[in-house]
């Protein structure tokens, strides 16, 4: 069992993020809901200490870590604002798609067409839109992504991973959630397909992964609601004492908190197998609807503990409510983790027998 | 961020234990269940354990002679045993020999002397011994500062008396460690455990209770009417209590336990989930979504507790503070194994109704670890406080 401590690379990381989160990221965080952007020079800030490149090969330059490291550092910057961490992200999970379905020759590319721009990649994954495939030619209307401007489209397709570089449209809609990170709809009619590849395994561990980023990013979100919410109730009076010294409050924080604690090492145990080439579909599947089933609890009762102030944008609650239950729709959603996770778990007489593969 | 590889000697004890559950464990407790009785002290299975060395003390085990390298194994090695015991049989667990509740208590606290009296048998026990905590009373149980039993100053040594009941292996232990107050008014400050052996005179009126579940092992009620016992059978001695409450160290054997509990829970959990999907893939229901997503649903949730209570044990391998996760440990993995066993039953449907099926006696035993070293409200009152302070 280890430690994340200052002195290991990941320590480092994960402490400037949270850093990033509650020195930048938490004061900025309604500007940046209304300019649909994080703050000029926040970008070069973020790139200049090496994170924004955090899953490239070093071949590319990139910082080279891995999935662990993804979860970890997504979930601090989500706790300040999600938005803003999908918007520092060049590549999000469109990067990891392409390197296990195509390697990191198909990363490379994806780093030449991004070039030194300041557009984000984005992944469309086929359960969240509609798609055909003529030859080479992609036709395509996906409701919602997060970004106003796109450098490229990737597309997890069944076993497939799709580059596209041009011939989308974009047309913007007001965004449930991280709108720091912007909103559209793309659509795409017959638009050449610059790049494919394809594998069966590595586009199983690209869905893994997918839904393993939003989850985290979500673990942040709920992070920051529980955190506000508790605090509050320990300030907040009525009927002579502290609102969360009323056991039906008391209660409710505690079990929003074991919610996420239980969430989080779920997560961070498929992000685990991830890296250890353990197989990993099923876990992250099944921590992917953990997280979303918890978001349920912990998005709304945050704030319901703040009654009708929470209602309100003056607090941040009414944002974490809103980004929680958004990005629980993404990777199919809770309906999609389940049909996996419970496919690969019939498969075993004896699923959560200990020992297996010297993992838990 | 916890480490999730299991290192090879944990695997090894993990295999070994799976082996001794089900050989030994699944029958002993099938077998008690279906008789609706302890499992009887003179019965062959507890003479295999003290045959195997089971149902010994840690007393001086923790403190290794020079030059032996063997170390106390890790807590989380512990939970993963406690995990995979309880699935072949939670009460069987708490049947076996040895001296049990009561141990850490007396490792913590007793004297030396008391140490070679009450735990030296337990070195190398010639038969199978036991021995008890009685903490419960009929009137109070979660708020343990209300206990009645009194201990009365009486010359040199002391009177007791009271009632205690739900006391695990009472009237088969060669000594009880009884909880009393020197004045009921005064709360936990004035309580002193005290240990009473086997035929003092004024102990009895033990009663076997008949429980739903967990019937491998004794629960049971008895009375204490003017039992004296001498000086030297108050733990730690008096003088310790000159300097120190005496009711922090009852409330440390509930803390250690926690995690240890929620671990059963989790094994119990996976028990029902094994036994559901063999029953699902022989009735032919995999292919129903419907209930591939209740065995999604009790997996993960399953896992996701398993996870909670490793975190706990962990913290405390490390010497880290582990005082919320360990409650939470509890209350998660005890409430999610009452729901997995409850969807077990009703995958399985009418068949659970018959009252001879594994998930059907899971459902029953399962209820226990919600109750047992602090309820799940209980556990949730400590996590409050430390959350949002709330008051005691
Ligand atoms: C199988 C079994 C074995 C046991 N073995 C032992 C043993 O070996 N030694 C021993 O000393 N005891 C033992 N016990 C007793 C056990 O520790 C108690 O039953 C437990 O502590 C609960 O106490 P109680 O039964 O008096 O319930 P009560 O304390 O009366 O609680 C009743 C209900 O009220 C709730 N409640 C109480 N206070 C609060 C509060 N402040 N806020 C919210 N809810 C509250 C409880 O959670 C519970 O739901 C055993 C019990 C069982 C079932």
């Amino acid at each position: 069992m280890f430690d994340l401590n200052a002195d290991d690379e990941l320590g480092l990381v994960v402490d400037t993020a949270r850093k990033l989160a509650e020195e930048v990221l938490v004061p900025q965080l309604r500007d940046a809901e209304s300019a649909r952007a994080v703050a000029p020079g926040l970008l070069d800030a973020w790139d200049e200490v090496g994170l924004a490149g955090l899953e490239l090969p070093q071949s590319l330059d990139g910082a080279e870590l891995g999935c662990v490291a993804r979860v970890l550092v997504n979930e601090e910057l989500a706790a300040g604002d999600a938005g803003a961490a999908i918007a520092l992200d060049p590549y999000g999970p469109a990067l990891t798609t392409l390197l296990e379905v195509g390697g990191v020759d198909a990363a490379g590319e994806l780093v030449r067409v991004l070039g030194h721009g300041r557009k984000r990649a984005v992944l469309v994954v086929d359960e969240d839109a509609e798609i055909e495939l003529a030859g080479d030619l992609l036709t395509i209307d996906a409701p919602w992504v997060m970004a106003d401007e796109v450098g490229a489209v990737v597309v997890l397709a069944g076993d497939e991973a799709l580059l596209v570089t041009e011939g989308w449209l974009l047309e913007p809609v007001r965004g449930a959630g991280m709108r720091a990170a912007g909103a559209a709809r793309l659509i795409a009619k017959e638009a050449p397909i610059a790049a494919r590849w394809s594998s069966r395994d590595g586009a199983s561990r690209a869905r893994a992964r997918a839904r393993l980023y939003y989850a985290s990013l979500l673990l942040g979100v709920m992070r920051a609601a529980c955190d506000f919410s508790t605090s509050y109730a320990q300030e907040r009076e009525a009927f002579g004492k502290k609102i969360g010294h009323h056991q039906a409050l008391a209660f409710l924080i505690t079990d929003m908190q074991m919610a996420l604690d239980g969430a989080r090492l779920v997560v961070q145990e498929a992000a685990w197998r991830v890296d250890r080439g353990l197989p990993c579909a099923g876990e992250a599947a099944s921590a992917w609807a953990e997280c979303i089933e918890v978001s349920r609890l912990v998005g709304p009762n945050g704030v319901q503990i703040l009654g009708g102030h929470g209602f309100m944008a003056d607090y941040p609650v009414e944002k974490h409510m809103r980004e929680s239950r958004a990005l629980g729709l993404l990777c199919g959603g809770f309906d999609a983790a389940i049909e996996e996770a419970g496919h690969v778990l019939v498969r075993s007489d004896t699923p959560l027998a200990l020992g297996v593969e010297g993992a838990l | 961020m916890i480490e999730f590889a299991i290192d090879e000697s944990a695997r090894r004890k993990i295999e070994a234990t799976r082996e001794l559950g089900e050989k030994e464990f699944r029958p002993a407790g099938l077998e008690a269940d279906r008789n609706g009785a302890p499992i009887p002290v003179g019965h062959a299975f507890f003479d295999r354990c003290i045959e195997r060395g089971e149902g010994r003390t840690r007393w001086r085990g923790l403190n290794p002679s020079p030059g032996d390298a063997s170390k106390p194994q890790s807590l989380v090695t512990t939970a993963l045993q406690a995990e995979e015991l309880a699935y072949w049989d939670r009460g069987v667990i708490n049947s076996t020999p040895g001296p049990g509740l009561p141990e850490g208590n007396v490792l913590a606290m007793g004297t030396d002397e008391q140490k070679e009296k009450y735990l030296g048998p337990f070195l190398e026990p010639d038969r199978p011994r036991w021995a008890c905590f009685a903490m419960t009373e009929p009137s109070a149980g979660s708020d343990a500062a209300a206990i009645k039993t009194t201990a009365r100053k009486d010359g040199e040594g002391w009177i007791l008396n009271g009632a205690k009941c739900f006391i695990g292996g009472a009237s088969r232990a060669d000594w009880i460690l009884v909880q009393a107050t020197l004045d009921a008014s005064k709360g936990r400050e004035a309580q002193r455990a005290f240990f009473v052996e086997q035929g003092t005179e004024g102990l009895g009126g033990f009663k076997i209770e008949r429980k739903m579940g967990l019937k491998a092992y004794e629960s049971t009620s008895f009375t204490l009417d003017d039992v004296r016992v001498p000086a030297e059978n108050l733990l730690g001695g008096e003088a310790r209590y000159e300097r120190k409450a005496g009711f922090k160290a009852a409330l440390q054997t509930f803390n250690a336990g926690r995690p240890i509990i929620g671990a059963n829970a989790v094994g119990m959990a996976r028990a029902a989930l094994d036994e559901a999907i063999r029953f699902a893939r022989d009735h032919d229901l995999l292919k129903r979504d419907r209930v591939r997503d209740r065995i999604e649903t009790m997996a993960r949730k399953v896992r996701k507790s398993r996870f909670i209570c490793l975190r706990a044990v962990w913290l405390a391998d490390q010497q880290r503070t582990n005082i919320v996760e360990a409650s939470m440990a509890k209350a998660m993995a005890a409430q999610i194994a009452q729901e997995a066993t409850a969807l077990g039953l009703e995958l399985v449907g009418s068949v659970g109704g018959r009252g001879d099926h594994l998930i059907e006696k899971l459902y029953r035993d399962v209820k226990a670890m919600d109750i047992v070293e602090g309820t799940g409200q209980i556990q949730r009152m400590i996590i409050a406080r430390k959350l949002v302070g709330l008051p005691r």
